[in-house]
This record gives structure tokens, C-alpha cells and sequence, in this order.
């Protein structure tokens, strides 16, 4: 019952609707911020929310050690717990953890094709049938085009859904929409694309691309002090 | 003599992965320390094997399983150290050590790097906040890679990992070191590397040793101001380096890593002098010890050899002349002739002889001050009791013990088998808190339990060897338990009449489940319904169920018992009727409250190349293992699972079998979960056939 509450209260809703994914099979997203603005704990809890829905997620990092993923994790699911008041966070746990697993790369030695190899091999051997995918810590530098069309096509093919990090600098060129430089080659690939901005003390989600949420919906804001992003009135 | 200037004693523990070398290297220690005067080598030729692994089993495995603390001095100071086991099956041993001790030397090897047994032992240090410097051992080895591990200590670790020296040649090459506070080259001459040579830097290393020395004090300068201004003006004085490394050292927030090869007598003394420099005295060490009353009030202990003892036994060992109890003073002094006082069982000690160790031999002393590590003789005592001067009371934090997870039974062959069978357990069972043993009254059959199949066969052979007992033994067992998963009313009426004084009383509350804890009681009853002295009797009747559920009989873990009213008689009620109105109640709601079978569940992690990676993943998925995730680390991948214990019996061969030899695995327990129907129904079946064997 409390993960039926969760999903229904999560304000990643207002950005995809009330029960559908927020991307379409083979969609790809991204989460865009600068360094150290938590692009991490929101793609924690896009794929929190995937999990709790009993999807399969993936979680792919170019950054971190398996424990630090997981303590992240930890830490968003106790906060999301702590928020609506959830006891039974060991049961919740429990029924999430099957759905979840954590691949972790040097970045230097991370590459499509070997990621296409992981995924026979889980899926082969039925160990696990990934749903959604995120990436966290892809450098998305001039040469990231062509892995990410190849990405792209195995999206499809094995109908995934594909979240991606995106770090920016400070004086990268603007495109339309407020597209950001980084993302601006490779934009075409993208379904949904979600930045992080800080506003003073506060965290702005904005959507630059994709998305459902409405234009007269009042900005979403990550909680700084959880990193979570904050219940708002519902439209 | 004692040293008595506390400022000037180190008690470390030498923590690693098992093959990382820290038995060569303390065997090293103690040759340049001058407490041994010939080196031997594991499984080596002469067929001795090092001075710490004094059990034979140890030197016939090539293992460390037992602690064994020595001292020696080192330049001024005294150093007491403890070697510790390596494999996770003996953590309880690496635990009471890291308890004890106030620094401690991780060990790693240069080609295996931070493998998971380091994580696991890493782990340990900071549960107890044991600030430690790295070693990293076998440089000379082909394929040695030390800055690789330093980045393994930082990636995987999470430590703030420095080096302070880069190595003069690797592999065959290696010669010696280059320290990077004195910016000098350090070689190791002599047919055992006792005679230390210094010597400027060669020309060819001096760009890298310039630009890792920079790098050094940049990390260094993040902990001192006064660094970070000699440094931009250029000039770094030695002292203030090191005692800026000391200070952040200290607090756990960087880890000097140092560099050499124990096996080719290469870095061991520069290792030596790290120990001083940088780990911690008694006297920067602050331990609590816990009052002894309700409140368990914790007090600051002082390293004062003139205040009121507080000392801790953390290890009993059976020796040839009696019970030898290890011990580590945390405040006053503890002398020959003293009368001391268990604070557990309250009795008061004499104590006799009081020795310093040094691996199997001991050196007898007048008194051990606090801040050192002694053992006593003749006292009888438990593992991780407190021993204080008469008047104090105070208890030192019990040591973490954990519930043991897997058992098996064990036949003795002959009566005189038996009897040895009997000497030796009620032996290990004080020495080990992790292993019991247990006789089942129904079977009459002798059960011991431990934390893994690796650490019960050990005890196994020591049964065999040290007390030539021939046995055999049965299927290992898991440690099933049982636990409810709803909340269930009881009102249950105890009356008995037949014939003299009657037994009546009355129960009435609710069970539910708990989550944390074993058993929680508690008693709402109000306005006398059960009299107050009558309580007691009820929480001990509920107690006395939890020892067998009534579902498969295992232990019942998870359960909170309230009692909210009751009902007894002015003559016929008493403890016995209560006690048995407790257990008519608790059957008559655990079956209501939806019991279920909770197995235990380990810690997998598996090291393999990764050409082996899916193979892995396949064997612990077939185990009914979630795997957590894995991680790629070029030449070697590392899975992480979860996996029931009772599905990793002889996972060790064929893990072995399906990767070549080439992966290996550590495990651990970590939770329990509820066991899935077919695991019970087969439990049920096993259960019925036992019970049939038995009528």
C-alpha cells in the first residue's frame, strides 16, 4: 500500500504524468548541472521511482565504487522514507532490491560494445532483464555522437529506457530553448531533458525539453537539505 | 623495564588480506627489531615457518588464525603488536584486536591491490576509528603496480591516501625506497636488509620524487595553515611536515602509505619509523568505559598508571601452564601480588604472574602500566571481560559478537574421544565467542556453530590434533530462525485442580513484530489485575518459548509481547502458574500471528578476471543470490551479492572449478531474511524425517 502512496506522491509525476513513464520505450533523458549541483541524487530518484513501480533498473556509473552508489541510494530512499512517514523501510527494501543493479566502470574502459556484452550476458543467462537504464558520469564530449546513437539502437531493441548525467561548465554556449552547449550535437537523441539550476539558496528543476509538465506550473525545486525534490500543491 | 613515558608506546595491529604478506612482515619486524635472530619464511624450506604463527595448523595452512601479541622497541619506543587473521571466517579475532589497539598497519599487496578482504577489514578499523598507515608489500613481485593501489585506496576505500615514498626500481629491480619527507634514497644492504643505507636521490628519480613530494604536501597543507604558507614559500621543514601528517593521520582523515617488500628485506624499517611518527600513543587515544549501574553513564578513561585499574581480557588462550588471559590496560597499573575484581561476576582475583608476550614465549614482569598490552596467568576470566581495582565499578564495552550462522554435529568415534571432544570445546568456547557448542537433549547429539564452514573446520582439526580425538561429522546446518509477521490476541486461563494447592492465573495482550530486536516485553496492566510480583514470572514464561518456535522448532527472533490484563487468585496463583499461563497464551497467539522461517543471509563477493564475470554472476544466481552490482577494475571484476547461506556449502570448489582457480571469495552474514516456501517445505520434510529417526 505505502509504495502505491509513494509513486502516486512522487512529484517526478508532474513532469511524466500519473503513471506512465516519463520517457518512451528507447527514450533517452538527461539531467543537466554543473558539478556538485546533485544531479546524482535526482537520477536516484528517477530510478527509485522506476523500482518502486517493480521495474528493472540498471545503474550504471563512470564514477563511483558499488558502495557509494548504494549508500546513495540509502540515503534517498531514508529521505523519501523520512518525508512521507514510512516505517517499513526494511520491507520496502526488500521488495526493491531484486529490481536493482549496479554496474560500475572506469570511465576510461567503459565502451557500448562492452556494455552490449553485460546485457547478453545478464539477459542469457536470466539473471536480470534491465528496464531502465541510468548512466551516471558519461563525459558528453565531441566523440559521445556515435555511442550514443549505437546506445540508441540497443535502447529500442531491447525496448529500455536510457537516463543519462550531464555535466556543464560555467561558460558554455546557450542554445534555443535554453538548450545547453554540451547537449546541443546530440540533442536529436534526446527525449527529455531536465536542468538543474541553483536559484540562490534553492535548486530549480527546469525542462527544457520533453516532459508534460504544464507552463503554468509553478517550478519544481530540489530540497538542498535531501536532495529530494519538494512536494508541491498539485495542479 | 616498562617504558614509562606513555608518549613513547604504540600497540598496532597488522590488519590485510590473507597472502598480502603481513606474517613475513612481522616475522621482519621482529629480526630488525632484534627479538628473533633468524628469519623464516612461510611454508619455507627449513620448515619452522614465521615466529607468530605459532600454531601448527597455522604453518601448515600458510595462515594466521590465532593473535598472538609480542612487543619489542624500536628506536626509543616500545611496541606492542598483535598479528591478526586474515580470512573473514576469523573477523571476531581481527575485531577484539582493532579493539584493543590504538593504530593500525593495513597491509596490501602491490599486484593484488585492495582486494575484498581489505574492504572487509577496513571496514573494521573504522567501526572502531583505529587510525592506520599503509603498507604496500611485494614490490618486487612482477606486475607490481604501488601508485595503483594507492588510487585502489582512495577509489574503493574512500581514504585520503598519500605516499611518502616512490619506489628506486619495481618488480625484479626493486632495490630500495625514496623517502619523500627527507628527500633522501633509502637502500637496504646486508644478507637480510638490517643494514640501512641513505644515500641522495638518483639523478634519473629526482623529477618524480620532486613532483610526488609537491604532491604530498599539497594533500598535507589541506590540514595545516602553516604548512600551506612554508610551502609557498618554499621551504618545508621536515618536522613540521610530519607532525602536520601525524595530526591528520590521527583523526582517520589520511592514510601515509609506505612502500617496500618484506619477503626481500625492503622498507620495513622506514615502516618502523612511520609507526612512531605518525600512529597514535595511549595517551592520544580517548576510551570509555561504561558505569555499572541502570544508566550505563560512559566515563572518559585516563592513561594514568596512578588512577583506579580499568583493564580489558581480550583473548584467552589454554596454554601448558594454564589458562594465559591477554590483556590491555586502559587506566592504572596492574602488578604482581594485586587483588583485582571481575566486574562481571564480582569476584575478586589475586593475580599471580604477569607476563609480556612474544609469540609463544613470554618474558615475566613486576606490573604492566596502562596503555600496554600484557597477559596474566591463573586467572579465570571470559573473553572481553573487565577487570577493575576493588571499589571501582566500570565495565568497558562488551565487543561485538555475532550470532553464529551455520552448525553441525559431531560424533565422537570411542568414549575417549568424548571425554577429549568435551575438554577441548568448553577450551574453545572461552577463548572463541563466536564458536558454541551445544548438546541437543532429544538426539544427545554435541552441535558447535560458528560464523562460517572455514572457521568450524579449523576447530574440527584442532579437535582432531591438539586432543586426538577421532570424530566425524555430520551436514553443516544453517541457523534457521523463526519470527511472526502480524499482530495476534491472547487470553489465555491456566487452572489446574487436582487435588491440593490449585495453580490458577490469567493472560491477556497481544503479540506483534519487532523489528531489531530478539524480544521486547512490556506489561500494561493496571488496577493489580496481575499482582506486580507475578510479572516477572509471565516475561519469563514468554522467554522461555522463544527458545523453540513451534513452526519448525527453531529459535524465535522479532517479537514484542504486551500484556494488558489478567486475572489471579489470592491462593492458587503463583510464579509456576504464571510462567505457564505465559506459554498457554504465547501458543495460542503465535499461531495467529503469521510465524514464518527467516534464513540467514551472507555478504558474497566474488574477485574474478573478467572473462569469468558471467559465469560468476550465474553461479550465485543459481544460488538464489541477488546480485548488488559489479565492478570492473580492468584486470580484475568484482561481484557483489546477497546470498542465503544455506545455498554456499562447497561454493569454494566449485567456484574454483568454474573460473580456472582464478577467482576467489569472501562472506560474510549480514541480515536475515524470510526463507521462500520451497526452502520451508523442505525444511518441513527434512523435520519429519528427523523426528521419525528419532522415535
Amino acid at each position: 500500500m505505502f509504495k502505491k502512496e509513494l509513486i502516486f506522491r512522487n512529484p517526478l509525476r508532474i513532469i511524466g504524468g500519473e503513471s506512465e513513464d516519463i520517457l518512451p520505450e528507447g527514450g533517452f533523458g538527461a539531467v543537466v548541472a554543473r558539478a556538485g549541483v546533485g544531479k546524482t541524487p535526482l537520477l536516484v530518484q528517477i530510478a527509485l521511482d522506476s523500482l518502486l513501480r517493480t521495474k528493472n533498473v540498471l545503474h550504471i556509473s563512470l564514477d563511483d565504487p558499488v558502495k557509494k552508489i548504494c549508500l546513495w541510494y540509502d540515503e534517498v530512499l531514508r529521505n523519501i522514507a523520512h518525508q512521507y512517514n514510512v516505517m517499513q523501510m526494511d520491507q520496502l527494501w526488500e521488495a526493491i532490491l531484486p529490481h536493482r543493479f549496479i554496474m560500475s566502470f572506469r570511465v576510461e574502459a567503459f565502451s557500448v560494445p562492452k556494455l552490449e556484452e553485460r546485457l547478453t550476458e545478464l539477459t542469457d543467462q536470466d539473471i536480470f532483464l534491465p528496464q531502465i537504464i541510468v548512466i551516471d558520469g558519461l563525459p558528453f564530449d565531441e566523440a559521445v555522437k556515435k555511442p550514443l546513437s549505437d546506445l540508441k539502437v540497443i535502447a529500442k531493441d531491447r525496448s529500455m529506457r536510457v537516463w543519462f548525467t550531464i555535466r556543464t561548465h560555467r561558460h558554455e554556449k546557450i542554445g534555443p530553448h535554453g538548450m545547453t552547449g554540451t547537449l546541443l550535437h546530440v540533442a536529436d537523441l534526446f527525449d527529455v531533458v531536465i536542468q538543474l539550476h541553483p536559484v540562490k539558496k534553492d535548486v530549480h528543476i527546469k525542462v527544457l525539453k520533453g516532459g508534460l509538465l504544464a507552463s503554468d506550473q509553478p517550478p519544481l525545486v530540489l530540497d538542498t537539505s535531501t536532495m529530494l525534490i519538494k512536494d508541491i500543491v498539485r495542479l | 623495564m616498562m617504558e614509562n613515558d606513555i608518549r613513547k608506546v604504540r600497540n598496532i595491529g597488522i590488519s590485510a588480506h590473507v597472502d598480502a604478506g603481513k606474517t613475513t612482515l612481522t616475522e621482519r619486524i621482529l629480526y630488525y627489531a632484534r627479538r628473533i635472530r633468524t628469519i623464516h619464511d612461510i611454508k619455507g624450506k627449513d620448515g619452522l615457518g614465521p615466529t607468530m604463527d605459532f600454531m601448527e595448523l597455522e604453518k601448515e595452512r600458510g595462515i594466521t588464525i590465532t593473535s598472538a601479541a609480542t612487543y619489542f622497541k624500536w628506536q626509543d619506543h616500545e611496541i606492542n603488536i598483535i598479528d591478526t587473521p586474515g580470512h573473514v571466517d576469523f573477523t571476531i579475532e581481527v575485531e577484539r584486536s582493532l579493539r584493543v589497539l590504538d593504530g593500525g598497519v593495513l597491509v596490501l599487496c602491490s599486484v593484488g591491490g585492495v582486494q575484498s578482504q581489505s574492504i572487509t577489514v577496513d571496514q573494521q578499523m573504522d567501526r572502531y576509528r583505529v587510525p592506520c598507515i599503509a603498507f604496500i608489500n611485494k614490490c618486487d613481485r612482477s606486475g607490481a603496480n604501488p601508485f595503483r593501489v594507492i588510487e585502489q585506496l582512495k577509489e574503493k576505500l574512500g581514504h585520503n591516501a598519500v605516499a611518502m615514498q616512490i619506489t628506486i626500481g619495481l618488480e625484479a629491480d626493486f632495490m630500495g625506497v625514496i623517502d619523500l619527507v627527507a628527500m633522501k634514497a633509502v637502500y637496504f644492504d646486508g644478507d637480510n636488509g638490517e643494514h640501512v643505507r641513505v644515500e641522495d636521490i638518483p639523478v634519473d628519480l629526482l623529477p618524480e620524487a620532486t613532483q610526488r613530494r609537491e604532491e604530498l604536501i599539497d594533500v598535507a597543507s589541506m590540514f595545516s595553515d602553516e604548512l600551506t604558507e612554508a610551502a609557498l614559500e618554499g621551504e618545508v621543514p621536515e618536522k613540521l611536515l610530519i607532525s602536520v601528517i601525524r595530526k591528520a593521520t590521527l583523526t582517520r582523515e589520511l592514510i601515509p602509505v609506505l612502500l617496500g617488500s618484506a619477503y626481500k628485506n625492503k622498507g620495513v624499517q622506514p615502516l618502523l619509523d612511520a609507526v612512531i611518527s605518525f600512529l597514535p600513543s595511549p595517551s592520544d587515544v580517548e576510551n570509555q568505559a561504561y558505569t555499572m549501574d541502570n544508566d550505563e553513564t560512559p566515563v572518559t578513561l585516563s592513561c594514568d598508571p596512578q588512577k583506579p585499574l580499568v583493564a580489558l581480557a581480550f583473548k584467552l588462550e589454554d596454554g601448558p601452564y594454564g589458562q594465559l588471559t591477554y590483556i590491555r590496560i586502559y587506566q592504572g597499573t596492574l602488578a604482581r601480588g594485586d587483588t583485582i575484581v571481575n566486574a562481571r561476576t564480582r569476584k575478586k582475583v589475586r593475580v599471580g604472574r604477569v607476563v609480556r608476550m612474544h609469540a609463544d614465549q613470554m618474558e615475566d614482569v613486576e606490573a604492566i602500566p596502562a596503555g600496554h598490552i600484557g597477559a596474566l596467568f591463573g586467572v579465570d576470566c571470559a573473553s572481553g571481560d573487565t577487570f577493575v581495582s576493588p571499589g571501582t565499578s566500570l565495565t568497558m564495552t562488551s565487543i561485538h559478537v555475532p550470532d553464529p550462522v551455520i552448525s553441525l554435529a559431531i560424533i565422537p568415534k570411542d568414549n575417549k574421544a568424548r571425554v577429549n571432544i568435551s575438554k577441548a570445546l568448553a577450551r574453545f568456547t572461552k577463548e572463541d565467542p563466536t564458536f558454541k557448542a551445544q548438546i541437543v537433549e532429544e538426539t544427545g547429539d554435541t552441535i558447535i556453530s560458528g560464523m562460517g564452514e572455514l572457521h568450524l573446520e579449523v576447530y574440527l582439526e584442532r579437535i582432531r590434533r591438539e586432543y586426538n580425538a577421532d570424530i566425524t561429522t555430520g551436514m553443516p546446518r544453517v541457523a534457521y530462525r523463526e519470527t511472526i509477521t502480524r499482530r495476534a490476541e491472547f487470553n489465555y486461563i491456566h487452572r489446574k485442580q487436582t487435588g491440593g494447592a490449585g495453580q490458577f492465573g490469567r493472560v491477556a495482550g497481544y503479540i506483534e513484530p519487532i523489528r531489531g530486536e530478539d524480544f521486547v516485553f512490556e506489561t500494561r496492566v493496571v488496577g493489580g489485575a496481575i499482582p506486580s510480583r507475578f510479572i516477572p514470572a509471565c516475561e519469563k514464561g514468554f522467554k522461555k518459548c522463544l527458545k523453540k518456535g513451534t513452526l519448525l522448532g527453531f529459535p524465535v527472533t522479532g517479537i514484542k509481547v504486551v500484556i494488558t490484563d489478567g486475572q489471579s487468585h489470592s491462593v492458587d496463583s503463583s510464579e509456576l502458574a504464571f510462567q505457564t499461563a505465559a506459554r498457554g497464551a504465547f501458543l495460542e497467539a503465535y499461531s495467529k500471528a503469521g510465524p514464518v522461517i527467516l534464513e540467514p543471509i551472507m555478504k558474497v563477493v566474488v574477485e574474478t578476471p573478467p572473462e569469468f564475470q558471467g559465469t560468476v554472476m550465474a553461479s550465485l544466481n543459481q544460488r538464489r543470490g541477488i546480485i548488488v552490482g559489479t565492478q570492473d577494475e580492468g584486470h580484475i571484476c568484482v561481484v557483489e551479492a546477497r546470498v542465503p547461506l544455506a545455498e554456499m556449502f562447497g561454493y569454494s570448489t566449485i567456484l574454483r572449478s568454474a573460473t580456472q582457480g582464478k577467482a576467489q571469495f569472501t562472506m560474510e552474514f549480514t541480515m536475515y531474511r524470510e526463507a521462500p516456501r520451497g526452502v520451508v517445505d523442505e525444511l518441513i520434510k527434512k523435520a519429519m524425517e528427523e523426528r521419525k529417526r528419532v522415535a
